[in-house]
């Protein structure tokens, strides 16, 4: 079993910063645990707790659980058996993760949340998340006024064990729903997922080619819908998609994906190191536990401001 | 007989499920709404039931001050209006919400949408000062998150259930507005409501709880 973790812990910690004389003695290091990075938004967000925790004095432990609840348990024994000093966590499902945030905070370890939230509160010490609901407003507005209030259209919903795919769902339709002469056609999940969304496009196109417009969960969706409608020759459609992704960005300036809703996921995650550092020397954050952050509205007239995740002035 | 046993049965199997019902150990909660999403409904109408009249709508006449006050207040310094008279919702980038108590006259307005609003001038220079939004389409969450310790998001289950309560206090205020019919350009209203400010160059957007047409 040990050598197992210890195995499982060299795997994942890709990204390990700072020098470590062995797990067990890691003095103050902070351990940074999202999905994986293979969709921007999540290695943005690694990449700026990190940022800021060297910045701090702190070791990192990068690691990533793959949206999977039992691998992201391990890691979580791995972090504890280290002797990390705090959590900074990006979950893999409201209600798995409580069990795991809980395991922690028996052993010492305080969690600080990014982007997703629990379905608990008083067992993380912070959970600082985008007020997806207000962004989902913004791209819902945006989409009714792309549309010109009517016409057929499809969604792509997130992963449905995150609270993120509901909120942002029930976001648009507070808006949509209620301009009779927008009709949604077909609804779908495509799990957050590039690949998943090119192939439930396609099926969708098929069903229903009137389709005018197509409302994302998120952006690697969008992306992935996009690249099917472009396949099918059907760049008339219009597509809104949700993160402020640069792969998102530099299609709205091709004049491809129409408008996306940025969230401010790296200076999210440099807040939530922010109010570790101050936990773990004051032993408060001086904040509430939970916390939203206000998310903008990106289309052609701003595109050209945004990278990785921040807007400039 | 048959029916007594069939009854029973139900009976017995309502008991075994509200037997494992996981209900969160909120005051609130004693009346037993599902926590989950399916028992948000009920739960944020009893919510209402017990805290907009009696707590909010006091809580906002309070805190509420003209126009004018208001914005000399910002002019002079935004962070201090903010701290003394502002409430700023759950957390960062958010707006800060300010009560407003005001009369002016109707400079503008757009009745024949699902998003109605008045412009209203309230300094006699014959421009817009404010607009109120009218609904049923109300923008923002404003009435929520002027009240941060009456509406707290930690003690919410979700983002989910939080924005409900926001939709649900829109919908509220607005649904008990009453606006004459027929044209109201230079009509005198008076209103009560609150305004979300990002910094001092804002629009002001508000969302009214009470609006009063002078005849």
């Amino acid at each position: 079993m040990n050598l197992k973790r210890r195995l499982l812990v060299s795997a994942m910690a890709v990204a390990m910063t700072g020098l470590m004389p062995s797990f067990a003695a890691a003095a103050d290091t902070i351990a940074i645990i999202t999905p994986s990075h293979d969709n921007p938004f999540f290695k943005a967000e690694a990449d700026g707790a990190a940022a800021k925790a060297v910045e701090l004095g702190y070791d990192t432990m990068v690691l990533v659980h793959d949206d999977d609840a039992n691998k992201q348990s391990e890691l979580f024994d791995s972090a504890i058996a280290a002797g990390v000093k705090a959590i900074i966590l990006d979950n893999a499902g409201a209600d798995a993760t409580v069990a795991a945030v809980q395991k922690a905070a028996d052993a010492g370890i305080p969690s600080f949340l990014i982007d997703r939230e629990i379905t608990a509160s008083g067992i993380a010490v912070s959970q600082i998340v985008s007020n997806n609901y207000q962004g989902a407003q913004l791209g819902g507005e945006e989409f009714v006024a792309l549309m010109g209030e009517a016409g057929k259209y499809a969604e792509l919903l997130g992963k449905e064990s995150d609270t993120n795919a509901g909120i942002r769902s029930q976001g648009y339709h507070d808006v949509i729903d209620q301009y009779p002469d927008l009709e949604l056609v077909a609804q779908q999940t495509a799990n957050w997922s590039q690949t998943e969304a090119f192939t439930v496009m396609e099926s969708m196109l098929q069903a229903h080619p009137e389709i005018k417009g197509v409302i994302s969960g998120n952006d690697t969706m969008a992306m992935g819908a996009w690249a099917a409608l472009e396949a099918a020759g059907r760049t008339d459609v219009i597509v809104v998609g949700f993160d402020g992704s640069n792969d998102v960005r530099d299609s709205i300036m091709k004049g491809g994906i129409k408008a996306t809703v940025l969230q401010p996921a790296y200076a999210q995650a440099q807040m939530a190191v922010e109010q570790a550092d101050a936990y773990l020397k004051t032993g408060s954050t001086g904040v509430d536990e939970k916390q939203l952050m206000d998310c903008v509205l990106i289309n052609a007239e701003n595109a050209a401001q945004l990278e990785t995740f921040a807007l400039s002035e | 007989m048959k029916f007594v046993t069939v009854t029973a049965l139900c009976l017995a199997s309502a008991m075994a499920l509200s037997g494992c019902k996981i209900v969160p150990d909120t005051a609130e909660n004693d009346a037993t709404p599902a926590a989950d999403a399916s028992g948000d409904a009920a739960r944020i109408e009893a919510l209402l039931a017990s805290s907009y009249d009696t707590e909010l709508l006091p809580h906002i006449a309070a805190k509420a001050q003209s126009v004018a006050t208001l914005r000399g207040q910002i002019a002079a310094d935004f962070a201090a209006a903010t701290a003394e008279h502002g409430a700023s919702g759950a957390g960062a980038g958010a707006p800060v919400n300010f009560a407003l108590k005001d009369t002016g006259t109707v400079v503008a307005s757009k009745l024949d949408s699902r998003a109605r609003t008045l412009d209203l001038d309230v300094d006699a220079d014959g421009t817009a000062d404010v607009v109120l939004q009218l609904g049923p389409v109300v923008r923002g969450s404003a009435l929520r998150d002027v009240a941060p310790k009456l509406y707290d998001f930690t003690s919410f289950r979700d983002q989910i259930e939080f924005a409900k309560l926001g939709r649900a206090l829109n919908d509220r205020a607005s649904g008990s507005l009453t606006i004459p019919e027929g044209d109201l350009i230079g009509k005198t209203v008076g209103f009560t409501g609150v305004v979300p400010l990002k910094s001092a160059k804002d629009k002001w957007l508000v969302t009214p709880v009470a609006l009063e047409v002078m005849p």
